[in-house]
């Protein structure tokens, strides 16, 4: 038997083509048993994420006609047959198994590197395992899989660095802050990237939050959600005294904070160090006070800069990731030596 | 000629440490981005070898090794050494190696200069067990204040990559300023009550016996370096004085020891009988 894969990703379908073959967690037995009764696969593993569907299975078809099978079988499975036909990537060995080995670490996410979707892949197999839906062939492949992925998180950088702004900010604030857990983050201006901000902040371990926002109603939604509170959004100034990380990203057409403003809010705070993230377009902070003693102010392009640069890492470790991939999949494919004993 | 004498264990580790200042200028062009354990293996080799060193040289001598320039220098960088292979078991402060590596590779080479090591006579230019006592107290504090300056080193490249907004802020392996802070301030607390206790008991030892104690250079030079880092530390304390300025502070206090402690020991009498 070979292993095969038929499906569709980010990278090759939106995401409304996506969501039509997308399989609910529930569903996944009766579909890899339907799909074995047809007698398309002797093994599968279904595995269906926000970005990707795809169908891993070992047949001993030819793989011409175990692609027609399995396309057909997702059609009729989603009803699908009166839509456009989706772009389907069909791959036999060996490159079914690279593709494998490439998602379990991550190099084929959209967040290259993440490793959100090794978790995801675990799951899948684990869903497959428990049904009896797989076998020697399909059951060494992954194996295989998750060990090469963790082989790739350790021994190359990867996974190395953040790539969202928020988590640059979170990062920014761990080399400034011994811990987390003894900082309070001020919000002001609750838009969409200091919200997921303060939820990266409040995730590693933040003491609180305050939101000021000049809608009330989000401020005290966002602070009931993150175990925060609200403050009206002109009270902002006085709250400076105990917080440590401020994020700002109001709409406002001028600085809110500049020198002048800062340096009496300063004073009361003594030499503890303050960590100024500014998100908005049109700035909101004066790049001034990045002169103040104790302050470090990051404006948006600063956290870009950071996140791009991380990016450019991981793609110049891509090709250290495909050798070792290459290796595990050839050691995979390579038959055992014979025992002349 | 006999190749196993104290001063050749010494030398090794200093080309030990020599070793780990090559390997700390690389870490450092690389950003400091590896961990450092290769640099930690290096210094705890010069560690054991200089330990053999002075155990060589206590047992010949059967006291305390302290007793002349040669000797104090090689205390001071085993009372860094020592407290640096503790404190770098935490993974996170491993870094401090990189620091420390170059400092006890420069007082090394410095201590393995000939004139600073001559033949001890009959007796030695310092003697007795409370003479002893004064001088491991008063090393061991200026091993801390040297730790204390490298921390403080490492604070003010970091403060001033997260300033400039320096890649390398994010990407190296370095503590937190704030803890860095922390670490500094600890060490030259801990230095300044070693020192204060060495100060007391050189005082209580010969200050009764010796004219001429209160009026020594070495003495006096000793009460401003005592001065010096408590007014460092009241400034911490009572006048939240930390941050940058602390950092430069402990830095240039300790650039201020090394650069006078040996002339300071020449120019006087108690210290140095030639």
């Amino acid at each position: 038997m070979s292993v095969v894969v038929i499906g569709l990703s980010h990278r090759t379908s939106p995401v409304a083509v996506r969501e039509r073959f997308a399989f609910a967690e529930a569903q996944i037995p009766a579909a890899l048993a339907a799909l074995r009764d047809a007698g398309v696969a002797g093994e599968a593993v279904i595995l269906s994420t926000c970005n990707r569907v795809e169908i891993y299975a070992a047949t001993a078809l030819a793989p011409a006609a175990a692609f027609a099978g399995l396309k057909q079988f997702l059609l009729a499975f989603h009803q699908a047959g009166g839509g456009p036909e989706p772009e389907l990537y069909t791959l036999a060995e060996p490159e079914s198994l690279h593709h494998l080995f490439k998602v379990a670490g991550g190099l084929d996410s959209m967040v290259l590197g993440e490793t959100e979707i090794l978790g995801q892949l675990k799951k899948a197999y684990d869903l497959a395992l428990q049904h009896r839906h797989t076998g020697a062939r399909l059951n060494k492949a992954f194996q295989r899989a998750f060990h090469t992925a963790k082989h790739i998180r350790t021994d190359t950088n990867i996974q190395r660095g953040s790539i969202s702004i928020a988590s640059v900010a979170v990062e920014l604030a761990e080399k400034i802050f011994s811990s987390l857990a003894e900082q309070e983050v001020l919000v002001i201006g609750a838009g969409d990237t200091s919200e997921k901000t303060a939820r990266a902040l409040m995730s590693r371990g933040a003491r609180g939050v305050v939101f000021a926002n000049r809608s009330p109603e989000r401020a005290q939604a966002l602070a009931a959600e993150l175990g925060g509170r609200a403050v009206p959004f002109e009270d902002w100034p006085a709250q400076f005294q105990g917080i440590d990380i401020a994020i700002s990203s109001t709409s406002a057409p001028h600085y809110l904070l500049d020198r002048r403003r800062l340096e009496p809010l300063l004073k009361p705070r003594g030499e503890k160090p303050l960590l100024l993230i500014d998100i908005a377009v049109p700035r909101d902070i004066d790049p001034e006070v990045n002169y103040l003693e104790n302050v470090y102010l990051y404006n948006v392009d600063d956290l870009q800069a950071i996140a791009e640069d991380h990016q450019k890492s991981r793609q110049a470790e891509i090709a250290r990731c495909e050798a070792i991939i290459a290796e595990k999949v050839a050691a995979l494919l390579t038959p055992p030596p014979l025992n002349h004993s | 000629m006999n190749w196993f004498t104290d001063r050749h264990f010494f030398l090794l580790a200093v080309l030990c440490y020599g070793l780990s200042t090559g390997y700390s200028v690389l870490l450092w062009r690389k950003g400091f981005r590896k961990d450092n354990r290769v640099n930690y293996l290096l210094l705890l080799a010069g560690f054991c070898l200089q330990v053999t060193a002075m155990s060589l040289r206590g047992f010949s001598l059967r006291h305390c090794p302290v007793n002349n320039l040669f000797e104090a220098t090689m205390f001071v960088g085993w009372t860094m050494v020592t407290a640096y292979l503790v404190i770098g078991l935490v993974s996170k402060l491993r870094f401090l190696g990189a620091f420390v590596s170059p400092l006890l590779f420069f007082l090394g080479i410095f201590a393995l200069m000939p004139a600073l090591d001559p033949p001890h006579g009959p007796k030695p230019e310092f003697s007795g067990a409370g003479v002893s006592l004064h001088a491991a107290f008063i090393l061991q504090a200026y091993g801390a204040f040297g730790l204390g300056a490298v921390a403080g080193l490492m604070y003010l490249l970091q403060e001033h990559d997260l300033k400039f907004h320096k890649l390398r802020a994010i990407i190296s392996v370095l503590p937190p300023i704030q803890k860095l802070e922390l670490i500094s301030m600890r060490l030259l607390r801990n230095g300044f009550l070693l020192l204060t206790v060495g100060l007391g008991i050189g005082a209580a030892v010969m200050g009764q016996h010796k004219d001429g104690y209160w009026s020594d250079v070495k003495v006096l030079w000793s009460l401003l370096v005592w001065a010096v880092y408590l007014t460092l530390l009241v400034l911490r304390w009572k006048f939240a004085r930390g941050g940058r300025r602390f950092a430069w502070g402990a830095v240039a206090a300790f650039a201020f020891v090394v650069l006078t402690f040996w002339g300071t020991n020449l120019l006087s009498p108690l210290h140095h009988q030639p």
